[in-house]
């Protein structure tokens, strides 16, 4: 969280003599601002870094504050390679303090101001980002022979490891009136990549520019050739540090159309919109000027312009140049700064997407539409399962049942129900107790199936909704399954025999006694006797036969009705037991689903708060962004009313 | 093995990779076109930076203001110069006719009209796609050497470099660092010169200018950073250059006025180019504004100084002129390093292009084919004799005067053939060779051992391996 964040919003602007509640247009318009105005708003803009916890902008401002309040004009000259730069600070105090020409080239950035007696040192700093003003910490000087200056400063720069290199300057002392004002010239290497390639030479140039502690710079570009897109690039990105730029259009002498140049070069910083003065400007001819005494010359070689220029400049420091760069400065940081909160804000309205807690309220409400589909589907598979139970079991007991009658069919077929009935009997009893025990031992195992099958309906996210207990089949087969009493049947008696023969005899003796008696025997002659006999015996055999397959015939029936009985009884209470356990299923899992319900909706119910309290916060915080964002402004505005007006 | 049996050898070499690749459309594309270069004068590409005055030095070799040649519509497209019995520029398009215009003069250079009927109607047509210029142009400099105007480096077309630059800093370091191809002795660079361009500049223009440019180039081409990556450095004005080539009567007449004025007023007015035009002199203004287009200040100022230090006529100035320039310098080391080394090079081009092929296309066969490169490369001294001589010529390589000469000899700088190696008349027999290039192997065996210095050793080891290599050929 952002320091600005964590209190009030605490003012930020011009303590002095900006007062809050007035608007910062009409206390800016106040003319009696002193000349220190521009310290409150450098102040205020130090002060809003630090609240932005900024720690590298501020201690950038506070270096530039105390800059700005040095009574120094330090002049940074740069450009690309051979552009001039040395020669134009030789030729502006009229001394050999620069190292030019053959091709050498200048390899460490030389400070020229000045002093009472001409002095050279070549400085190693402590650090590559050390200050190369004196008063930034120690440093080793090592001098350099005033009588041959390039020559000593190449030789002793080559001396040095390779290691300094980013930690040496020339530091040259002459006694110049020019300089006495405060001015130092600060002559540099060429920016590298240009003049066809800027990036490496922004940075480059950034760096020169906070480490040498510039308050203004002098862009050196030669005469014959306009200025690049390139330069133009490093140009505009001075001009966010920088109030004024000045362009040293060096080299007039030489060039045949110089003029052409120029105008085309300053239409360009125009077209880019960089406040740059371009100066033409003409070393050769001054320093022939000079050796003459040539003031036409003079004036020719554009040196006064710049002279002029620097002057006035190193004049109006404390006021005119310190307003301009703070309203420069302040432009840039609250533009920087506004940069990162509007990312922010960006960020945060990208974030209220995606937030935890709304992902969340998103969730459940999906887990409740979830549960109630999973509601309706348990519930049709239920009944679908118990139907197909149902007909199921009936038609499972129904089979088991007719192969038992069957079998007491073929029973009855072959042997005599009075002989076998006890043992028949024993046998249907366990026949038909093994058809009801298999019967709801299946049932059971299929309840408890259909269970695991509505349960299946369920999501799997909410874990084991079994039943612990599926009820049973409570009665038992036993009661169902009764002793069959043995069926009212004819019994062949002794008596029935004896009648049954002597019916049957009694045609036998008539028959045979009237054919015997025609051989004139009696009716009653041992042949007819015999012949009742063998008709007696075969009425008593067939009579028996008769009654053995009635006998048959009524145990079938019986056993039938029997089984029947049972089957119904039975299947009475399967289908209880079905209908049992339907109904606990239903209980259970209406429970399960009601339990869910239950936990969802809370659960949405604390979502959709957290969402709300999330959006709050975040609403609060983007309007407490936006707030920042306009107070922003209001201290650029502040900052540019520092600036002086176009024109 | 001389630098035409070396570049004989990378023939052979090209048409077994012709067979190797034989039915790769671009490959075999490729290695013709490559073939055929074998034959071909020597592509000298003249490159460098924007504003340096690459063109001005492609006319100040021609030798007339030809350069630059703009398509209307399509600038900053590679151009060649070619000799031709006139002067035709054939505008290159890929997939697409090449197209043939006459030039118009412009200022400077030429000018080859735009698309007129043909082209007419075709939206398209941004310049972007002409993938070169070829002028033909009647000189006899070109005959030998095809000139490339390009602004970029990376062009494997040119055989030989020139790059152009005004002050030879990091960033041209960079990029000549960056252009290096080739491995082994492939990859020194023998076909790098650089020119310091723009010479009349230095020191301000003075009239001593051009003096200080060559004393700048002298200390540049010796410095190790800068010898590793080119065989010289020269310093050349290529304005002076050019107007010393092409310089007519009128100017020369010009300037003959100018310099017989009071030394005084001439000085006053040669000291910015505002007060040599708006001054007040009995020379027409006209005259004095086309004079100095034509040669710069600084050039006014050189050429005024030459005519009053003995050069009378237009034919005397034109000489000490292009001789001041550098041109004459830089012409020799050209000849000397890059046309007389044309094998040499066309055949380090071939093998390269043939090493980039190997390692972007694979085949079974290939295998061998770089091995044969490896070996080529790996065994050719001739790379290393080039180096030498560019050593000898730039002073990197200090030996004494005779050896000098006796070491730039043997290492070809006279001629490729054993006996100008040895400096005998060319029918001398080879069993009269054979002493001769025994005595120079023993001496420059003691060389090895003997020369004061490590670079000097070093060069010797390369004399004696020439000697040897001589006596194997005769024995």
């Amino acid at each position: 969280m952002q320091r600005w964040e964590a209190g009030p919003t605490a003012y930020a602007g011009p303590t002095s003599p900006v007062r809050p509640g007035r608007t910062e247009l009409g206390a800016l318009s106040a003319t009696a601002a002193p000349a220190s105005l521009w310290l409150d708003v450098l102040d205020a803009t130090i002060r809003t870094c630090q609240e932005h916890g900024r720690t590298d902008l501020v201690a950038w401002l506070w270096q530039r504050r105390a800059q700005l309040l040095h009574p120094h004009l330090r002049v940074l000259v740069v450009g690309a390679a051979g552009q001039g730069k040395s020669q134009l600070i030789n030729a502006l105090i009229n001394a050999p303090v620069c190292v030019v020409g053959e091709g050498r080239g200048t390899t460490v950035p030389t400070v020229v101001r000045h002093t009472e007696a001409p002095t050279a040192h070549l400085i190693v700093r402590a650090s590559p980002e050390a200050a190369w003003t004196p008063d930034a910490g120690p440093q080793e000087h090592i001098p350099l022979a005033l009588d041959r200056l390039a020559d000593a400063l190449t030789e002793t720069v080559a001396i040095q490891p390779a290691t300094m290199a980013g930690r040496l300057h020339a530091d040259v002392g002459v006694p110049r009136a020019l300089l006495a004002t405060g001015l130092q010239l600060i002559d540099t290497p060429p920016l590298p990549g240009l003049p066809t390639a800027a990036p490496a030479a922004v940075a480059r140039l950034r760096e020169l520019a906070t480490d040498s502690r510039a308050d203004l710079v002098l862009f050196a570009c030669e005469a014959g050739r306009e200025l690049s897109d390139a330069e133009v690039t490093v140009l505009a990105d001075l001009a966010r540090l920088f109030p004024s730029l000045v362009v040293a259009y060096t080299k007039t002498d030489y060039a045949a159309h110089w003029r052409r140049g120029l105008e085309a070069s300053r239409m360009r910083l125009v077209q880019a919109g960089v406040p740059a003065t371009v100066v033409p400007l003409s070393a050769t001819l001054r320093a022939r000027a000079v050796q003459t005494g040539d003031a036409a010359l003079n004036g020719e070689s554009g040196f006064p312009a710049l002279i002029g220029l620097l002057e006035a400049t190193v004049a109006a420091k404390p006021d005119g140049l310190a307003r301009a760069t703070v309203g420069v400065l302040g432009r840039t940081v609250t533009e920087r700064l506004a940069v990162v909160l509007r990312d922010d804000l960006d960020a945060q309205r990208a974030e209220s997407e995606t937030s935890h807690a709304v992902k969340r309220l998103h969730d459940t409400q999906r887990r409740l539409d979830e549960l109630r589909r999973c509601t309706t589907r348990w519930q049709t598979r239920l009944s679908d399962e118990v139907a197909d139970l149902m007909s199921d079991i009936e038609h499972d007991l129904r089979e088991r049942t007719r192969a038992v009658i069957a079998r007491a069919d073929e029973t009855f077929t072959d042997s005599d129900p009075l002989r076998v009935w006890d043992e028949f009997e024993q046998w249907l009893r366990e026949a038909l107790l093994e058809v009801a025990q298999t019967s709801l031992n299946w049932l059971g195992d299929r309840a408890e199936w259909l269970a695991r099958a509505v349960a299946a309906e369920f999501p799997p996210e909410l874990g084991d909704v079994l039943p612990t207990w599926v009820p049973g089949v409570q009665n038992d087969p036993n009661d169902r399954v009764t002793e069959l009493e043995s069926p009212q049947v004819e019994r062949f008696t002794m008596t029935q025999k004896l009648f049954t023969g002597l019916r049957g005899s009694y045609g036998g003796v008539l028959m045979v006694g009237l054919v015997t008696s025609l051989t004139g025997m009696s009716l009653i002659n041992p042949i007819s006797l015999s012949g009742g006999a063998l008709f007696g015996g075969k009425s008593i055999r067939e009579e028996g036969k008769s009654l053995l397959r009635r006998r048959q015939a009524a145990a079938r029936a019986t056993v039938r009705q029997h089984v029947d009985e049972i089957f119904v009884g039975l299947a009475k209470d399967t289908k209880d037991s079905v209908r049992r356990i339907q109904r606990a299923l239903r209980d259970h899992f209406t429970a399960v689903t009601e339990d869910l319900q239950e936990a969802i909706i809370e659960s949405l119910r604390s979502a959709k708060a957290d969402a709300e309290r999330e959006a709050a916060v975040r609403e609060g915080q983007a309007r407490r962004t936006e707030q920042e964002l306009i107070r922003l402004a209001g201290l650029q505005k502040q900052a540019l009313a520092l600036m002086p007006g176009p024109g | 093995m001389t630098g035409a049996a070396l570049a004989e050898r990378a023939g052979r070499l090209l048409d077994d990779a012709a067979s190797v690749f034989r039915g790769h459309e671009r490959a075999e594309a490729w290695l013709r076109r490559h073939r055929e270069r074998l034959a071909e004068p020597l592509r000298l590409a003249v490159t460098g930076p924007p504003g340096a005055g690459r063109s001005t030095v492609v006319s100040a070799l021609i030798g007339e203001d030809v350069a630059p040649v703009v398509v209307a519509g399509a600038p900053g497209a590679p151009v060649w110069f070619h000799d031709g019995p006139r002067p035709l520029a054939r505008v290159i398009r890929p997939a697409a006719p090449p197209w043939s215009a006459p030039m118009q003069r412009a200022t400077p250079g030429h000018v080859v009209a735009g698309p007129a009927e043909d082209w007419a109607g075709d939206e398209d047509w941004a310049g972007a796609e002409i993938s070169q210029v070829v002028v033909e142009w009647p000189c006899r400099a070109l005959r030998h050497t095809r000139l490339l105007d390009a602004g970029s480096l990376e062009t494997d077309d040119a055989d030989a470099t020139l790059y152009v630059t005004r002050h030879l800093g990091d960033d041209d370091l960079a990029t000549l660092q960056r252009a290096h191809l080739g491995r082994a002795t492939g990859a020194l660079p023998v076909h790098l010169m650089v020119v310091l361009s723009r010479a009349d500049e230095a020191a301000g223009g003075r009239p001593d200018a051009l003096l200080a440019a060559r004393r700048i180039a002298r200390r540049r081409r010796k410095e190790p950073q800068v010898a590793a990556l080119c065989q010289d450095v020269l310093a050349l004005s290529a304005q002076t250059a050019l107007a010393g080539r092409s310089l007519r009567e009128p100017e020369f007449a010009t300037v003959a006025a100018l310099a017989a004025l009071p030394r005084a007023d001439a000085d006053a007015a040669l000291l910015s180019t505002d007060r040599f035009t708006g001054a007040d002199l009995p020379v027409p203004v006209q005259q004095r504004a086309d004079l100095l287009r034509r040669l710069g200040l600084g050039g006014v100022r050189l050429a005024t100084t030459l005519v009053r230090t003995g050069s009378r006529n237009r034919a005397a100035l034109a000489a000490q002129l292009v001789r001041q320039s550098g041109l004459t310098e830089l012409q020799a080391s050209v000849g000397d390093l890059f046309t007389a080394r044309r094998d040499v090079l066309k055949a380090r081009t071939a093998l390269i292009g043939l090493d980039q092929l190997l390692r972007a296309e694979s085949r079974p066969q290939a295998a061998y084919l770089a091995a044969e490169l490896d070996r080529l490369v790996a065994g050719a001294h001739e790379f290393r004799e080039v180096r030498l001589l560019a050593a000898l010529r730039t002073g990197r390589v200090t030996l004494p005067a005779e050896l000098a000469v006796q070491a730039r000899r043997l290492a070809g700088g006279e001629g490729a053939a054993h006996a100008e190696r040895l400096g005998l008349p060319a029918e001398t027999p080879p069993e009269q060779l054979w002493p001769v290039a025994a005595e120079a192997a023993g001496r420059w065996h003691e060389q090895t051992r003997a020369a004061s210095t490590a670079a000097g050793r070093r060069a010797a080891e390369v004399v004696l391996r020439s000697c040897t290599a001589i006596l194997n050929d005769l024995g």
